[in-house]
């Protein structure tokens, strides 16, 4: 098969409202990222529009794009994705460097009130290294979150986690959701942690089939 | 203090591998010093021979033909070397046209033991009524004309004779001589010379320690009319004296300034290599960089950073480094100028020096060369760097 007849996701229609707490599963290869993806702004998709606000985030050029996932979307990835070089609290206030406009984004304090919110905020000066996996995710979270994102996009955060802070991370999702009213897109091929969210979706071959 | 901005993210980059920052500091700061000591001598020599030929006051200097050498050596070197020629060249100096004041020295060695009582020294004899080469310093440090039977020591020769008073006597071709006094430093050759005045060189010849006869000079300096071409009174000067040479102020140190060029072609060679190598290091490293922090940018990307943003926080890094690198190779050069320069008989024997704003000068000329080498090296992978595709680089394992 060749790139230029691969198909990573086809013919998708979705909408989301604010506030939502979306699930999608599928097995590896289904096109979840590739949607993720395209909804975070970091892959524009051959054809279509992606709508948030009425705005058409694929007409955006690539500062304004960045300017969009820095002030509306906050990412969680499959992989431990801290930066090795900076504490706990450093990494949950990076996004904020890149987001000028934002007055909360940069604050000591609020990335302090932020790791407590998620359950660490003893650890806020410790390097990833020194923390579990679990905890690296909570300081994953805590970054999402630093700039009052409308849209968490969360693929595959509990990945390579054991079942009992699969559910611990899982239960902050929830949490977020209802208490700050963030709309939460989580991509998962775990059916029983998706069934938390308030929405389900499945995907096989870049296209929805039923749950 | 957990506040974070690009640069200390930067500084932080920097230091997670200390080593391979070290390697970079190091190489260019090899580079600027090697940079800086070649700047260093060859303006120290340039301009040491400029300021020489100027304080002297003089715009051509007579001398006997075939004596040019000699008399550059004595007057930039502070060689010991003597030549003569008879005073009759003065009368017939004095008849070319444009000479509006004209002087003559007589040179002479003193060796220890044999004819004097001091270490091995230049003597210059000059006639007071004329002189305009030494009296603007002597009045500056005696504050009056030296007499028969006196002599005044140039600022290195009251060292080298370890001077520290005044009143002292020395023997001096079987004549006793005090030595009433220290020239101001000059800055030329004549730093390194006891004066006197040419009244003294009767006695001298009598005593029949000295090669010098009645009548001997050693050199004419003159000035001309304002407005008057050196070089072109020059030739005339020795078409029609022929028993002379004649340099002008601009030509003197010629041999110098020629020696100085094919050094600098090797200075400017080495340099180069030298430049291209770092480039080329700082090319190597930053695209290992690149390579192994790649998630670490598309995560970035992911979160909000901007193209310019990623290329902002890596060019920060090459900012810190050639400015580290450029600091120490200044410091460092400028310590081997010093350290090096009594090795290098051009600088040995010549006035060398580098004034306050010339040293300032080429350091922040160091310091730019250095640190604009290592932006070069650096822009190809940056450039590469922030065209990263997030999606492509988060997902690779």
């Amino acid at each position: 098969m060749d790139h230029a007849s691969f198909v990573g996701v086809d013919n998708i229609s979705l909408s989301i409202s604010r506030g939502e707490f979306l699930s999608i599963v599928g097995h590896s290869g289904s096109g979840k990222t590739t949607l993720v993806s395209i909804v975070g702004g970091i892959l524009k998709p051959t054809s279509g529009k992606v709508l948030l606000d009425g705005v058409d985030i694929c007409t955006l050029d690539d500062n304004r794009l960045s300017e969009y996932r820095a002030q509306r979307i906050g990412f969680m990835f499959q992989f431990a994705s801290l930066l090795p070089i900076l504490t706990a609290q450093e990494n949950v206030l990076l996004p904020g460097i890149f987001n000028p406009a934002s007055k909360k984004g940069g604050s000591d304090k609020l990335a302090q009130d932020l790791l407590e919110m998620v359950g660490i905020g003893d650890k806020k000066d410790a390097y990833p290294a020194q923390l579990s996996g679990g905890q690296q995710r909570r300081v994953a979270i805590a970054r999402a979150l630093l700039n009052s994102p409308d849209i968490i996009l969360a693929d595959e955060p509990t990945g390579d986690l054991d079942e009992e802070t699969e559910a611990e991370i899982m239960d902050l999702f929830e949490e977020i959701n209802k208490e700050q009213g963030v709309t939460i897109i989580l991509i998962t091929h775990n059916l029983e942690l998706a069934g938390k969210a308030q929405k389900r979706l499945r995907m096989s071959r870049g296209a929805f089939v039923d749950v | 203090m957990a506040k974070i901005s690009f640069i200390s993210v930067a500084l932080k980059n920097l230091k997670r591998k200390t080593f391979r920052t070290g390697v970079l500091v190091f190489s260019i700061a090899l580079l600027v010093s090697l940079l800086i000591f070649a700047i260093s001598f060859t303006v120290s020599v340039a301009s040491s021979i400029k300021k020489s030929s100027e304080r002297l006051g003089a715009d051509l200097v007579v001398v006997p033909v075939g004596a040019r050498g000699f008399a550059e050596e004595f007057l930039l070197e502070s060689k010991n070397t003597t030549f003569y020629m008879p005073i009759s060249i003065v009368e017939k100096v004095k008849k070319i046209d444009g000479i509006e004041a004209i002087t003559h020295h007589t040179y002479l060695s003193s060796i220890s033991g044999l004819c004097c009582d001091i270490m091995p020294t230049r003597i210059v004899a000059f006639d007071p009524e004329t002189d305009f080469i030494i009296n603007p310093w002597l009045q500056k440090s005696l504050g009056r004309p030296l007499q028969v039977g006196e002599a005044i020591a140039g600022s290195g020769t009251s060292e080298n004779l370890g001077l520290g008073l005044l009143d002292i006597e020395a023997t001096i071709f079987n004549n006793r001589f005090k030595i009433v006094g220290v020239l101001e430093k000059t800055g030329t050759g004549l730093d390194h010379a006891l004066f006197m005045t040419e009244e003294n060189l009767k006695n001298i010849i009598e005593s029949g320690k000295s090669p010098l006869k009645k009548g001997d000079i050693s050199i004419i300096f003159t000035k001309l009319k304002k407005g008057l071409d050196p070089d072109y009174v020059g030739r005339v000067l020795e078409g029609e004296i022929p028993e002379v040479d004649v340099m002008a102020r601009s030509d003197m140190g010629e041999k110098f300034l020629s020696t100085l060029a094919d050094i600098n072609k090797i200075f400017l060679l080495t340099t180069f290599l030298a430049s291209v190598l770092t480039t080329f290091l700082v090319w190597a490293i930053f695209s290992a960089i690149a390579n192994e922090r790649a998630k670490e940018i598309g995560i970035m990307r992911a979160l909000g950073a901007k193209e310019s943003h990623i290329v902002h926080l890596y060019l920060l890094e090459v900012l810190v480094l050639g400015i580290l690198g450029s600091t120490i190779g200044v410091l460092a050069g400028t310590y081997l100028s010093a350290l090096l320069a009594d090795s290098f008989s051009l600088l040995k024997n010549i006035s060398a020096g580098l004034s306050a704003g010339q040293q300032v000068t080429i350091a922040a000329v160091g310091l730019m060369i250095g640190t604009a080498i290592c932006v070069a090296g650096a822009m190809m992978p940056i450039n590469r760097i922030k065209k990263m595709e997030p999606l492509l680089v988060i997902k690779e394992d």
